[in-house]
């Protein structure tokens, strides 16, 4: 178990160390949810329309398709030189490539997240910092859901030569009932009001979350299948 | 289709009995069998499509044949077992190397990947043996194509696998790189590994092995003793089967002919 653990963590840091040289994927990432924003904040009337009823649409969007790109990228790195090849021919359990790309995808969208919320807050004019727990918790069931599922997806997507449009075609139909909760839990902690009181809408995410990696440790060891 | 049998004596590193293989209704390998005993080099050439790299990627567990058995190292191909993983080196077309990464650094993570100790240790040596050490730092992408390839074969024997499959290493090198990995895989030889190569390089090919195979239409039509061969008369044997003009009284035992 320990061997298996050292296995994903390598992986992390693979994918760590080469994002610290290139900084590529999240440039890119955050540029492209930098621009969402800007394009809503300038299509938005905030003098009319709420803030928090918009704003959690507009931050949802901007995190997935920021993190569509970085979905993107991430298997083709793998494919690069015919490195899955190499990867499947360790030892190592086809389950530790997929936990080890989810969780650098994780990692890297939670990063870009935390530099995305302030311009956020910022540009709304909306007051994250009094609801900064129960904020954090729903981007990471979200978040967590997407990169679950996002990451099973890229690994499908990558054999084909159609894979940027595959992967948005693949993911988003079978992403709606995370985003839903997500952006409805994320208004109403804007609204201030307790996570406690939304538990349906946790325990549904939260679910979701479950669902998608049971059934990626399930499918990865056919879909790495050459 | 008569299937090709090549049978070999005793402890067999790596042993195919009838390994067909087809994608959709195109047949890739049609029936191919032989065994190789420990230590022993095999060099299969073949024409382009002749299903060279497809059986390669079968004995190394990463495609699963239509019909047939392969057992390598006495662990049974089609199962996927790691400890076969342990056992084997390939060196593939792709250098299976991170661009972005220097060459230490992949080797450190591959030596990881392998559960091995004392990953950076490993690695460090690994590069040495390839004579790279004074660049073992700089990023792979501004290696040179027999740069890659060495830092390739460190990789693929950071391990320590008793077998080796290679599929055609040669590619794209200069005859210095050339010369270089040709003593590098005599080396690797001298250390009682199994090795199956693939090669369009007939001279490298029959330098460096013990028995020879010709592949062709997914078949072997030709498996002998490199000893018994002598170059002209290999090159000749093999043109004319590159050119589809093989006379059946030239072809090998357990060719097609049989």
């Amino acid at each position: 178990m320990r061997q298996y653990f050292s296995q994903v963590a390598a992986i992390v840091w693979k994918d760590l160390v080469t994002e610290l040289k290139t900084r590529e994927l999240f440039s890119t990432m955050f540029v492209f949810s930098v621009l969402v924003i800007l394009i809503f904040i300038f299509s938005i009337n905030l003098s009319i329309v709420k803030a928090t009823e918009v704003g959690p649409g507009v931050l949802w969007v901007a995190f997935l398709f920021a993190g569509t790109l970085g979905l993107n990228r991430s298997f083709m790195l793998e494919k690069e030189n015919g490195c899955l090849q190499g990867l499947i021919l360790t030892p190592a359990d086809r389950t530790t490539i997929y936990f080890g790309k989810f969780i650098s995808n994780l990692v890297f969208l939670l990063l870009m997240e935390a530099f995305i919320l302030p311009l956020f807050m910022v540009f709304f004019n909306v007051d994250l910092l009094a609801h900064l727990g129960s904020l954090l918790v729903v981007i990471l069931l979200g978040t967590f859901g997407f990169c679950a599922l996002g990451t099973l997806l890229s690994s499908l997507s990558s054999n084909l030569k159609t894979r940027e449009v595959m992967l948005p075609i693949l993911l988003y139909p079978l992403m709606v009932p995370v985003v839903i909760g997500s952006v409805r839990m994320t208004g109403q902690v804007l609204e201030g009001v307790p996570l406690s009181t939304m538990m349906n809408w946790v325990g549904l995410t939260l679910c979701f979350d479950v669902i998608f990696i049971g059934v990626s440790i399930m499918t990865i060891d056919h879909i790495l299948e050459e | 289709m008569t299937e090709t049998t090549h049978s070999a004596d005793t402890e067999g590193a790596i042993e195919a009995e009838g390994i067909h293989k087809t994608f959709g209704v195109q047949a890739a390998l049609r029936g191919i069998s032989f065994s190789l005993r420990k230590g022993e080099f095999l060099t299969i050439f073949g024409p382009n499509g002749a299903g060279k790299t497809t059986l390669l990627k079968i004995l190394a567990g990463l495609a699963k044949p239509t019909r047939g058995t392969a057992r390598v190292a006495g662990f049974d191909v089609l199962e996927g077992d790691p400890g076969m993983k342990r056992q084997i080196g390939v060196i593939a077309h792709a250098s299976c190397l991170y661009s972005d990464l220097s060459a230490v650094e992949n080797l450190i993570f591959y030596a990881k990947m392998y559960g091995l100790g004392r990953p950076e240790e490993r690695a460090v040596r690994a590069i040495e043996n390839v004579g790279l050490k004074a660049r073992m730092h700089d990023r792979v992408r501004t290696y040179s194509r027999g740069m890659q390839q060495r830092v390739s074969i460190a990789r693929a024997v950071l391990h320590d696998p008793p077998i080796l499959f290679l599929d055609e290493p040669f590619t794209g090198l200069d005859p210095q790189g050339s010369n270089n990995l040709k003593e590098t895989l005599r080396a690797l030889h001298t250390d009682k590994r199994t090795v199956l190569m693939t090669t369009h390089d007939i001279a490298c090919g029959l330098e460096l092995s013990d028995k020879v195979a010709v592949q062709s239409k997914g078949r072997f039509v030709l498996y002998e003793d490199a000893c018994n061969l002598e170059k002209h008369r290999f090159e000749d044997l093999y043109f004319e089967i590159l050119a589809d003009r093989l006379p059946a009284e030239k072809t090998a035992p357990g060719g097609p002919g049989r």
